[in-house]
């Protein structure tokens, strides 16, 4: 089991001068602690216009400044939105490059495709087509880094000869992954020999399944990449405490926060009728498994509470096949710095010990070290 | 935290149906189409058209809908209605400040049963093989006119509508009081197409949504259903904050 940070960067109204600086340096400031104490990843989502829900529009740069205030803890972009009018692949597999170098080898690469009719209609997209360049550009990326010049008739995108510079430094590439959000999309990352980056939480026994069938696919898969990529990796909220009650009051209040802000936004499927969104992507998942527990109760899923829960928690999750848990550490500010540093320190000191058996470089289990 | 409306509805409340909430009467509205456009509005207005309960959607949205119900318990009718995007607490809704209906009995009944604030007017809704469309003509002025144009076939799983809240007065413990009333009808789809919006003529101010400026165009759909109309299960106190605001009946 590995254990990683997740930024949707969060910035609370009102907005004033300083308030998206304060947040960014928090999450810089954790991450920094998140190196030290031992954590082994950290992932940026790609979002653009979702008011105080997201302001991480530039994960590229955030993750790059991550990378150079630390040394050990690798770097997910998660993720590169694979649709045209949002990004050009040959400029993320540069940029994707680049951050692989500059950080020594330590890029995750996530691929999805967006899921909020807020940002698809921003940038003028076709919710019908997202899917399709999706699976063309994660197609062509990895052979733009591994072949020496690419050339490329296709679709959605087409190029003449050219040498795409420079090369990661992991050879023979970064890891890739896929964003999971909509049922049967960890399929589709099984079928490419793609990494499950889950955003939705869901019970054990739905994710068990889940994983269950993602494994099983895996092995017939015809990768995307130069190597296959089995690991499932899942989002949580993280707030630990010694006090089991308050801890898991706080993680609630964390958990409905974030899940509040999700539900302003304008999912796809709510505002235009498409086969291509067949649910709401992460956010009635992430409401769901915040709040439904029994009046008093803590939801089995979440991270949230003392140690001994937490440890519990997590070894349920491992039971089920997850390999890394990525946590959410703040939702707008609502838990203040020092707690949710606090709370990362308990964490490494009391939970983290007893999956250290289990813990091994991340880059290992992808075969894609450098 | 998110945007709050910042609308006082008082003016409006005192034309609002009175709405008898005890009722368990379930309308079916077999073969009913229905014409649905969905904008997005200037952010000036973002928080203008809405109460102090309900937070606007980002980006801020107004759905036009038209249905035509062949056959109801009050007759057949063709209903209109412009509701504001919207969310009560992290549910997503429909604020509806007032509609138009065809048909008297039709929009007393929809009133007094699930909260419609209704005029009558003269609404059309005209399907044809290249273009769905829809008017609303009332005191002789055109109010709406949208239009689907080149529908084509999708599954009506594709289709989400939005539960509304109507603007509306309730008795409860022998007083009126001043409630959006969610109605949240149950589809069955017999067929759904999409298709190309286009907006033709929209009188804001006939809807109660003064300053409302459709600037960009989402979809279209129209699809054929069979409708029940619900049971009531809750009512927003509009001046309360969002999270105060839901009352379970």
């Amino acid at each position: 089991m590995k254990f990683g940070l997740f930024y949707e960067i969060s910035v609370p109204r009102p907005w004033e001068a300083d308030t998206e600086y304060n947040v960014y340096q928090n999450c810089l400031e954790q991450v920094r602690l998140a190196d030290e104490l031992g954590f082994d990843q950290v992932w940026a989502v790609e979002h653009h216009f979702l008011e105080e829900y997201s302001h991480c529009s530039a994960p590229e740069i955030f993750l790059t400044a991550c990378a150079m205030q630390t040394k050990n803890i690798r770097i997910g972009r998660g993720i590169v939105v694979c649709v045209p009018q949002f990004n050009n692949p040959i400029k993320a597999a540069e940029v994707a490059a680049t951050m692989d170098i500059v950080s020594g080898g330590r890029l995750e690469f996530g691929t999805g495709r967006s899921a909020t009719w807020t940002e698809l209609g921003g940038f003028g997209a076709d919710p019908d087509e997202t899917k399709k360049t999706w699976d063309e550009w994660t197609r062509i990326i990895p052979k733009m880094w591994t072949q020496d010049r690419f050339q490329y008739e296709g679709r959605a995108f087409s190029m003449p000869q050219r040498a795409v510079l420079p090369k990661p430094y992991q050879k023979p590439h970064p890891p890739m992954w896929v964003a999971v959000t909509s049922p049967g999309t960890e399929l589709d990352a099984a079928d490419r020999g793609m990494g499950s980056l889950g955003l939705t939480f869901g019970g054990f026994q739905e994710q068990e399944k889940k994983i269950a069938e993602y494994r099983r696919r895996i092995k017939y898969c015809n990768p995307v990449g130069s190597f296959v990529n089995e690991a499932v990796n899942t989002v949580n909220f993280l707030f630990c405490h010694e006090d089991n009650e308050y801890g898991a009051k706080t993680g609630q209040r964390l958990a409905g926060t974030f899940n509040y802000l999700a539900e302003q936004l304008l999912a796809a499927r709510q505002a235009y009728p498409t086969r291509s969104y067949p649910n709401l992507g992460l956010l009635p998942a992430l409401r769901r498994e915040a709040t439904s527990a029994p009046e008093g109760q803590i939801p089995e899923g979440l991270a949230i509470g003392n140690p001994e829960r937490i440890v519990q928690v997590i070894k349920n999750w491992e039971s089920v096949g997850v390999d890394r848990i990525n946590f959410l550490l703040n939702a707008v500010e609502t838990v203040p710095q020092e707690e949710v540093l606090a709370s990362l320190r308990l964490f490494a000191k009391e939970v983290m010990p007893k999956f250290a058996d289990s813990r091994q470089p991340v880059g290992a289990s992808a075969a894609g070290g450098v | 935290m998110p945007l709050v409306g910042s609308r006082n509805l008082s003016d409006l409340f005192r034309a609002a149906p009175l709405v008898s909430v005890a009722s368990e009467d379930r309308w079916q509205l077999p073969g009913a189409q229905i014409l649905q456009l969905m904008y997005e509005i200037d952010d000036a207005q973002m928080t203008a058209l809405i109460p102090p309960a309900l937070h606007p959607t980002i980006p801020p949205t107004l759905v036009f809908t038209v249905t035509r119900a062949p056959e109801s318990p009050a007759g057949p009718f063709v209903l209109a209605e412009v509701k504001v995007g919207a969310r009560s607490g992290a549910r997503p809704r429909g604020f509806l400040a007032r509609g138009y209906c065809d048909s008297a009995e039709a929009m007393k009944a929809l009133g007094n049963r699930w909260g419609y604030p209704l005029l009558q007017a003269q609404v059309t809704l005209d399907k044809r093989y290249d273009r769905i469309r829809a008017t609303v003509k009332a005191g002789g002025a055109t109010v709406l006119e949208l239009t689907l144009l080149n529908p084509e076939p999708i599954s009506g799983n594709d289709l989400q509508y939005l539960a509304n809240l109507n603007l509306a007065r309730v008795t409860r413990d022998g007083s009126a009081l001043d409630r959006l009333v969610q109605v949240d009808p149950d589809y069955v789809f017999r067929s759904a197409d999409r298709g190309k919006p286009q907006l033709d003529a929209f009188d804001a101010a006939a809807w109660q949504l003064a300053g409302a400026k459709p600037i960009h165009a989402v979809s279209a759909s129209y699809a054929v259903a069979d409708i029940t109309m619900p049971v009531l299960r809750y009512l927003v106190d509009p001046v309360k904050p969002p999270l105060q605001a839901v009352e379970r009946l």
